[in-house]
């Protein structure tokens, strides 16, 4: 990483109250330029909140949201004109074609071109002449991408961009990297883990309103490991596959089941000695990480 | 800034609701005249049915009074009603019997009304000959327009029923912006509350666009159809005027300088439904708001015109502001009024631009 990142967002100590419930607490968190942040946590954990307090669709309670160097609440007009956003929730003027729809919203957003709402709607296959609310869940899903993206915005806000049909959310994913390489900041919440996975450089992962971990996704993966399952059809011992880098070892109902940060050459090697029933990796434990917060958090309501 | 593109989509989504309303407020505007010349003679019928019944009163209390009456052919029984309110209301049978004169004594301070009405036969309602009262020289029909619910809404002036002024005054401009009042109020809260419901707020307010020109946008286009339903109002009313000749007497300068005056009365109704619209962010308790508005500027006014103690209920109403009275029967419009209207208008939405500014969209 060089050493002049851009802060796009800059998020300090932000609280957020609805009445004596919180949404988010004390959070801090810094969004930097061409990059795509992961924003992940479990239902009602403050994601939404945080995002809606980015585009002072909420007041905040306290702390300070900086966007492009502008105020999020007292600039909104000027950052909104370089954001681009996709609600978790939203509804669409009903009985106009979505064409129509989409250039209305382009002229608010005063820009003249509709090429890119073309070229969008032609890779998701939306159909632009149908109406607005004769629309399936997943085709309004894609008027929203196709919304968020469509002004070439410099920041693009996505609350949950999942629940598109797999080839399609693929080829979304394909649209958020070009957007990176044009150097476009992109900020998504999720609790998809193979979203993050599959499209993100950095993750925050935020708990009962307060962010607990942000990482670069190389080194979280790095740090959690990779697992590796295997069946053997025959008797092995656990000793054979000590090795540096493998932090942990069990059996479980007669598959061995490791954890790895180092060596998978080593280990695999000694795992082709054996004849293998059957073999799964998983790239890394993510969902291990997110678990063992989502656990601590059950834990924790425990003992309230 | 392109302002305006809001109201252009607001008019272009709502133009097929907005034109039945259009079609609804010109058949009204231009058949209410239609109906005068009919209602005219059978009102000049009724009056001189008042002359068919004489009541001569005693010089001194305690005298007797002579009601008579002209016979009526084909009367098997003649009925008299007593009441002292004009409209027969809380009546008593005071007479009845075949004799056509009846002499009573008078042994009460106020006034009284006497409806002396024939039998034909037994199985026909009675047929109204005439109605008479004890006061010297009142027409018992002005007296009705004395009763509190129109002296009310006229402001104490003498409004005849027999001239299309006073027609059109009463049956026209004393309920119809009910109707329209009741639309805008209906339009104003619904466009807005209906984008925070149904999460269109979300979207709109992502665009670089401020909650101040959000709502502005959208009380503009509130203004303009109440413009338009305005314009329809004078253009129905002059037509239905022309088609029944009575130009002359109440022309369509009249008709549009009175129905102008409605305009900032229309935009404040919008005013307050975007302030209830941005205030509870929901339709129903919007439009419920904004609609017990509309009904209590009714209510108000006319229980401000029962009595002087009550005259200040009047005050507190927009609805006093807007004087078409002033304009049909003194020829006067009042200016400082429609300015008032304007203003209070635009306090509102200031006020609403505040209110927005501060709140939460709601998810």
């Amino acid at each position: 990483m060089s050493m002049t990142r851009e802060k796009v967002i800059e998020i300090k100590n932000l609280t957020k109250m609805y009445g004596k419930h919180v949404g988010v607490r004390d959070l801090s968190l810094d969004i930097y330029k061409g990059g795509i942040t992961g924003f992940l946590g479990p239902n009602g954990a403050g994601k939404t909140t945080t995002i809606r307090c980015c585009l002072a669709l909420l007041a905040k309670t306290a702390g300070e949201i900086t966007i492009f160097g502008l105020d999020s609440h007292r600039d909104g007009v000027a950052i909104r004109k370089h954001t681009g956003y996709l609600p978790g929730d939203f509804g669409l003027i009903p009985s106009v074609k979505v064409r129509s729809y989409l250039k209305y919203l382009l002229s608010l957003s005063e820009c003249k071109s509709t090429e890119k709402m073309e070229s969008l709607a032609e890779r998701l296959e939306l159909d632009l002449g149908r109406k607005t609310n004769e629309l399936s869940k997943g085709n309004r899903l894609k008027v929203g991408i196709v919304q968020s993206l469509m002004t070439d915005q410099d920041l693009i806000i996505l609350d949950e961009p999942s629940g598109l049909d797999p080839l399609m959310q693929q080829e979304f994913y394909r649209i958020l990297r070009e957007e990176k390489r044009q150097r476009k900041t992109v900020f998504m919440s999720s609790h998809n883990l193979a979203e993050v996975e599959s499209v993100c450089d950095i993750v925050a992962i935020i708990r009962k309103g307060q962010l607990v971990v942000v990482e670069d996704i190389h080194v979280l993966q790095e740090k959690t490991g990779k697992v590796l399952e295997v069946e053997f059809r025959d008797p092995f011992k656990i000793n054979e596959f000590r090795f540096e880098g493998v932090s942990s070892i069990h059996k479980d109902n007669g598959r061995l089941v490791l954890t790895i940060h180092e060596n998978l050459d080593s280990v695999i090697k000694v795992v082709s000695n054996h004849r293998i029933l059957n073999m799964n990796l998983k790239t890394y434990s993510l969902e291990q990480l997110f678990l063992k917060y989502y656990a601590e958090e059950v834990d924790e309501g425990g003992d309230e | 800034m392109m302002f305006g593109r809001m109201i252009y989509m607001e008019l272009r989504t709502g133009w097929k609701g907005l034109l039945i309303f259009g079609l609804l407020v010109l058949i009204i505007s231009a058949g209410i005249p239609m109906i005068f010349p009919t209602y005219r003679n059978s009102l000049v019928e009724q009056l001189e049915g008042a002359n068919k019944v004489k009541l001569e009163l005693p010089d001194e209390q305690g005298g007797m009074i002579t009601l008579s009456w002209e016979a009526l052919e084909g009367a098997t029984n003649y009925m008299v009603l007593e009441d002292n309110r004009s409209s027969m209301v809380t009546a008593k049978l005071k007479y009845t019997g075949n004799e056509t004169s009846i002499t009573f004594e008078k042994d009460f301070e106020e006034k009284r009304y006497y409806a002396v009405m024939a039998v034909l036969d037994e199985t026909s309602d009675p047929v109204l000959i005439g109605i008479a009262t004890t006061e010297k020289g009142e027409d018992p029909f002005q007296e009705l327009l004395k009763n509190p619910v129109y002296a009310g809404l006229t402001g104490g002036r003498n409004i005849s029923m027999i001239e299309v002024k006073g027609f059109i005054a009463l049956e026209y401009y004393s309920w119809s912006w009910m109707l329209t009042g009741l639309f805008i109020a209906y339009l104003a809260v619904s466009v807005i509350a209906s984008d925070f419901e149904n999460k269109r707020m979300e979207v709109m307010l992502s665009a670089p666009i401020s909650r101040r020109r959000y709502l502005l946008e959208k009380f503009t286009a509130m203004s303009l159809i109440a413009l338009f339903i305005v314009l329809v109002e004078i253009a129905g009313l002059t037509w239905g005027l022309a088609s029944i000749n009575t130009l002359s007497e109440f022309s369509a300068n009249t008709a549009l300088l009175s129905l102008i005056g409605s305009l900032p009365f229309l935009m404040v109704i919008a005013a307050v439904g975007v302030l209830t619209a941005v205030f509870f962010q929901k339709v129903r308790t919007g439009m419920g708001v904004t609609f017990a508005f509309v009904f209590a500027q009714f209510f108000l006014y006319t229980f401000g015109g029962f009595s002087k103690s009550l005259e200040w209920m009047k005050t507190i109403t927009v609805f006093k502001y807007w004087d078409y009275f002033s304009v049909i029967i003194d020829d006067v419009f009042k200016a400082g009024d429609f300015i008032l209207l304007a203003v209070l208008s635009t306090v509102l939405v200031i006020i609403s631009i505040k209110v927005f500014e501060k709140k939460d969209v709601p998810t």
